[in-house]
């Protein structure tokens, strides 16, 4: 084994000479694979480990943390619900229809892997500069690929995010979160239980798809690497996954499986070195019962990555009553090894070994580094002129810019109410979905600042979890959990290794003081090209609940005259950056001001003020206020013919971000007591206006309600084609 | 023996997808390839021992109970 | 009277438990979900066909379920007078099998689309007798081919005979075209002669409870119980 290939598959030299030194002799070309797809960023997590074991992962909810294909947390009863994010980046620029479609799908068998009916999806997707056919293509193509699977499976997509920014240009990301509902008594999981156990293969044939996939997923690109790379990407069947997600469920439910596990990234060599390592058991796997849709050498069917196949663990004797099953829902089904006693992951093919490795070098014993990072540097304070902004061009700068825009024609290509249990439409900011034969109701919400984390990491992730958090208070959904998507650019530069380091941190100190651990994830690093990296994107999914359905209020104004409450307070522009940058007083990363310190107190206390007043229903409706500042939350509230007339001393208080910022509306009977109860509880708060039919009038200008409502309604559309 | 079934929808049904496609060939400079069309091409392996009447009816009883609906689409057998 | 009821699954139908729980919420009766590969069905009143992707909606939406087992049984229902509703892949389904007229093919903006819709009665029959005239229901869709579709002749019989039962309009306060995705006529929903049958692409299943934003799905299920 010359050097050159072992760097090919992904290794260190110093790496590959760890395990020789290991196992004491060389490696085979399979075992190489196993290593080259174990061990890269993707399935071992070496560079973030380290920093990821800080985080809060647990409480009283939470029934399952990292290290299983989802989290789960406790919602009352017998009622679980898991939830999982997962990046799809590398392969979603290479071919964005496939690319985001087969991420959709990897998540969604993360979910029903472990017994839970998925029940939603999220996605939270990024992009360049719009004027390029290159972004136009991506837009497209991912939107169409999430479509495409999530529709054909029939699951509800209930919201997400998109953003477009030059920082995305040659890296776009896809994010696909995922959220299921399964019984607590019901939970599957990895970990094989009987010695002499059954080691079953279910569902699709294994091909040639996403060969090195795992190791792609790690590897920076070149600008022209697209064409070398585009046989690696994954083609995805969505009927297909509906039949084996029904298969699945079906065998669950009737007691006839002992574990079960997903063949995602590495294919079978990672769903089955996991599930020895969780069972603490060995392996031993005949490559040549593998159902294979075209010849394949063992090395190729150990790395492959084709879609939409399951590894479970069965009891010898329940071999005839899958079979049937799986047949009724024309799965395939194979035997194809059996669990074993010895801590060692055995392959053979035509009689041979290919495969003999312990265990634990895969897995436990699997590099963890220490990178060097730098703190960034401290800013100085800058002054900025902005009195040539007036409330019109502060309007049409945000009109004219696609990340303010009402993003039906997206989410017009998802169906969202699917199942039946959807309770708001998508393009309210919180996705609310409910139990099926319950009260109970879900709300989920990613998020994420790229420009605060790329101006303070750690304080700029603090700010992430807490737009994330006031996203679900808006709705009155309490908060209980993250899930979190970490995109990054290369760890091998110390600065990108401090924005991953300190973006944790944030992470650890706001969901802390928060109480919403972090109970699943993904790491997706090397997202750059050509030495140009994005900007630190740790995406944040989070999830709650409120036990009534009932207490859920709106986002959308509900009745002529009420009361428009603003609540919390202005940062002011100077430190605003997304208003400085929207409404283009600067853009170059270095001159913005340092990020304003965040008061999590202060987020709670407001927090559960507005869901102690959403309980006792004296506010009509309800939405969190950042990005675009009040004017924007005003816009997103609008509804039928409703419209605001509102006044605000300071112009530019309208449009910039906001500590604890929400806006209420209130009946106007009701004003005085809920402006009391705020008072009382410390919730700094302004009545700044009415919702009126049919207008927009601001500081006693009157604006054309439908030239603005249909600016929002239908820019996005005009400026992407 | 293989054979290659082209199925199209029937000419007097708007096919938006032929539009979209001559536009998007324009775009990239190419003028003049005008009245497109797109259709689905079904390939499959009939059994060898099959007279040529056998083999026509064959094709033309599956195309008529499942691969073409004859509403809104028209089939030929190709080559 | 109690009234039962019966829905279809075929591999890939995604909106079956939609139907099973719309029927088990709406009706007093026995509600029934058969399986495609059954060659027999109870005595029923209402037979649904439900929305979803059956066989991948592969070759042409619809196709390959019209050809499975459960279907002789299906149209022998039909012709005994009862109801046979079919939703979405429902409608492309009757329509692949012949009882209804015309087809589906790919909507116009050649994009999958999934929103509210708004739909009125057009010609009465015993699925939309409560539904007033000009009242305006909404209605989620969800469909890639959703495109109505038939030959002048056909579209003179329907209109002749009184056999559409919906047609797309504009709802209140939105500022989207009625025709949302290139039906002839904009129908939405059409029966057979008889009127026993009726396919539409929205979905009522998706809108009968109060968190579902509107309710006006219920209207069917009441109009076929009087």
């Amino acid at each position: 084994m010359n050097d050159e290939l072992i760097l090919q598959h992904g290794l260190t030299l110093n790496e590959f000479q760890i395990i020789k030194d290991y196992l004491k002799r060389d490696l085979t070309m399979e075992e190489l694979g196993i290593f080259s797809a174990m061990w890269n960023e993707h399935c071992c997590y070496k560079t973030s480990k380290k920093w990821l074991k800080k985080l809060p992962t647990n409480n009283d909810v939470v029934i399952q943390g990292p290290g299983e294909n989802a989290g789960i947390i406790d919602l009352e009863d017998n009622d679980g619900v898991a939830f999982k994010i997962e990046s799809h980046n590398h392969p979603s620029y290479i071919e964005p229809f496939n690319g985001s479609a087969t991420g959709v799908g990897g998540i969604l068998r993360d979910i029903f892997t472990m017994g839970a009916r998925p029940i939603a999806t999220l996605d939270s997707i990024r992009f360049g500069e719009i004027n390029t056919d290159k972004t136009k293509y991506l837009l497209n193509g991912v939107v169409h690929g999430i479509g495409h699977y999530g529709n054909c499976i029939g699951i509800p997509n209930i919201g997400g995010e998109s953003e477009f920014d030059s920082t995305y240009d040659f890296n776009n990301l896809v994010n696909a979160m995922a959220i299921g509902h399964v019984k607590k008594d019901a939970i599957f999981y990895s970990k094989p239980k009987t010695i002499g156990g059954l080691i079953v293969y279910i569902g699709s044939k294994t091909g040639k798809d996403g060969i090195h996939g795992a190791s792609m997923a790690s590897d920076v690109f070149s600008e022209n690497d697209e064409d070398d790379k585009r046989p690696s990407v994954q083609v995805g069947d969505p009927f297909m996954e509906k039949l084996l997600m029904e298969g699945c469920l079906e065998l669950m439910s009737s007691g006839l499986i002992e574990s079960m596990q997903d063949m995602g990234a590495a294919g079978i060599t990672s769903s089955s070195v996991e599930m020895a390592s969780k069972g603490n058991v060995g392996v031993l796997i005949d490559l040549d019962k593998i159902p294979l849709r075209q010849p394949l050498s063992p090395y190729e069917i150990l790395l492959s990555e084709s879609q939409e196949r399951m590894l479970a663990v069965i009891e010898k004797d329940n071999d005839t009553k899958v079979r049937e099953i799986l047949k009724k829902w024309q799965i395939d089904y194979e035997v194809i090894g059996e669990i074993t006693d010895s801590k060692n992951v055995v392959f053979t093919s035509k009689n041979k070994q290919v495969v003999n490795l312990p265990v634990n070098i895969i897995v436990d014993d699997a590099p963890e580094y220490d990178r060097e990072f730098y703190l960034p540097r401290k800013r100085n304070k800058k002054d900025f002129d902005c009195t040539h902004l007036n409330l019109e061009k502060m309007i049409n700068n945000l009109l004219d810019n696609l990340n303010y825009l009402d993003k039906s024609w997206i989410y017009n290509q998802y169906d969202s109410t699917v199942m039946g249990d959807t309770v708001k439409e998508p393009g309210q900011s919180t996705g609310i979905i409910k139990l099926h034969d319950s009260q109970k109701v879900i709300g989920a919400t990613t998020d994420c600042n790229p420009l605060y984390i790329r101006i303070n990491p750690e304080l700029g992730m603090i700010y992430t979890v807490v737009e994330a958090y006031r996203n679900l208070i808006s709705s009155n959904i309490k908060p209980i959990a993250i899930t979190n998507n970490l995109n990054f650019a290369s760890p091998l530069d110390p600065n990108i290794m401090g924005e991953i380091v300190l973006s944790i941190n944030g992470l650890k100190k706001s969901a802390s003081k928060l109480n919403t651990p972090i109970v699943s994830g993904n790491v997706s690093l090397y997202n750059q090209t050509n030495d140009l990296p994005i900007n630190p994107t740790p995406v944040i999914g989070m999830v709650g609940s409120n036990l009534n359905i009932n207490k859920i209020i709106s986002n959308k104004f509900q009745n002529d005259g009420d009361i428009i409450v603003s609540i919390g307070e202005s940062l002011g522009y100077l430190n605003s950056p997304y208003f400085l940058k929207d409404q283009k007083i600067t853009k170059e990363i270095n001159t913005f001001n340092e990020l304003e310190d965040i008061d999590l107190e202060n987020e709670i206390l407001t927090a559960n003020s507005i869901m102690y007043l959403a309980d006792n229903k004296m506010i009509q409706s309800c939405n969190d206020v950042f990005r675009g500042g009040i004017f924007m939350s005003l816009i997103k509230m609008i509804e039928k013919d409703y419209g605001f007339t509102v006044d605000l001393p300071n112009k530019f208080d309208l449009f910039c971000e906001y500590r604890a910022g929400y806006i209420i509306t209130v009946k106007e009977d009701e004003l005085s007591k809920v402006c009391n109860y705020l008072s009382k509880n410390n919730v700094s708060h302004s009545n700044i206006g009415l919702v009126s039919n049919e207008t927009i009038k601001i500081n006693s200008k009157v604006f054309d309600y439908f030239e603005i409502k249909g600016k929002y309604l239908d820019n996005f559309e005009k400026i992407i084609n | 023996m293989r054979i290659k079934i082209l199925i199209r929808l029937k000419k007097q049904i708007l096919e938006p997808q032929g539009k979209v496609i001559e536009q998007s060939l324009n775009n990239l400079g190419f003028q003049g390839l005008e009245n497109i069309r797109q259709g689905k091409l079904i390939e499959l392996d009939l059994p060898e021992n099959l007279n040529q009447q056998e083999k026509d009816d064959i094709i033309s009883s599956a195309c008529k109970k499942l691969l073409v609906n004859e509403i809104i689409e028209e089939y030929e057998v190709l080559g | 009277m109690s009234f039962k009821s019966a829905v279809i699954t075929f591999p890939g139908s995604n909106c079956d438990r939609d139907a099973l729980t719309y029927l088990k919420d709406l009706t007093n009766g026995e509600v029934l979900n058969i399986w495609h590969e059954e060659t027999s069905i109870p005595a029923v009143d209402l037979i649904i066909l439900p929305g979803g992707f059956s066989f991948g909606d592969y070759l042409r939406s619809g196709a390959m379920a019209s050809k499975s087992n459960i279907i002789p049984e299906i149209i022998k229902h039909s012709e005994s007078g009862k109801f046979l509703l079919g939703i979405c892949n429902g409608f492309q389904i009757l329509t692949e099998i012949g009882l209804l007229k015309g087809a589906l093919i790919q909507n116009k903006n050649l994009k999958f689309l999934g929103k509210d819709c708004f739909i009125r009665k057009k010609h009465e029959n015993k699925f939309n007798k409560f539904i007033k005239q000009d009242q305006v229901l909404q209605i989620p869709v969800a469909h890639n081919e959703g495109n109505f579709y038939c030959g002048e002749e056909d579209l003179k019989h329907l209109n002749d005979n009184g056999l559409i039962a919906f047609e797309y309009c504009k709802g209140s306060f939105s500022n989207s075209d009625e025709n949302i995705n290139g039906s002839i006529n904009n129908i939405a929903g059409i029966t057979n002669e008889q009127k026993n049958i009726l396919g539409m692409m929205p979905h009522p299943e998706r809108a009968y409870q109060s968190f579902h934003g509107s309710k006006d799905g219920k209207i069917i299920i009441e109009s076929l119980l009087s």
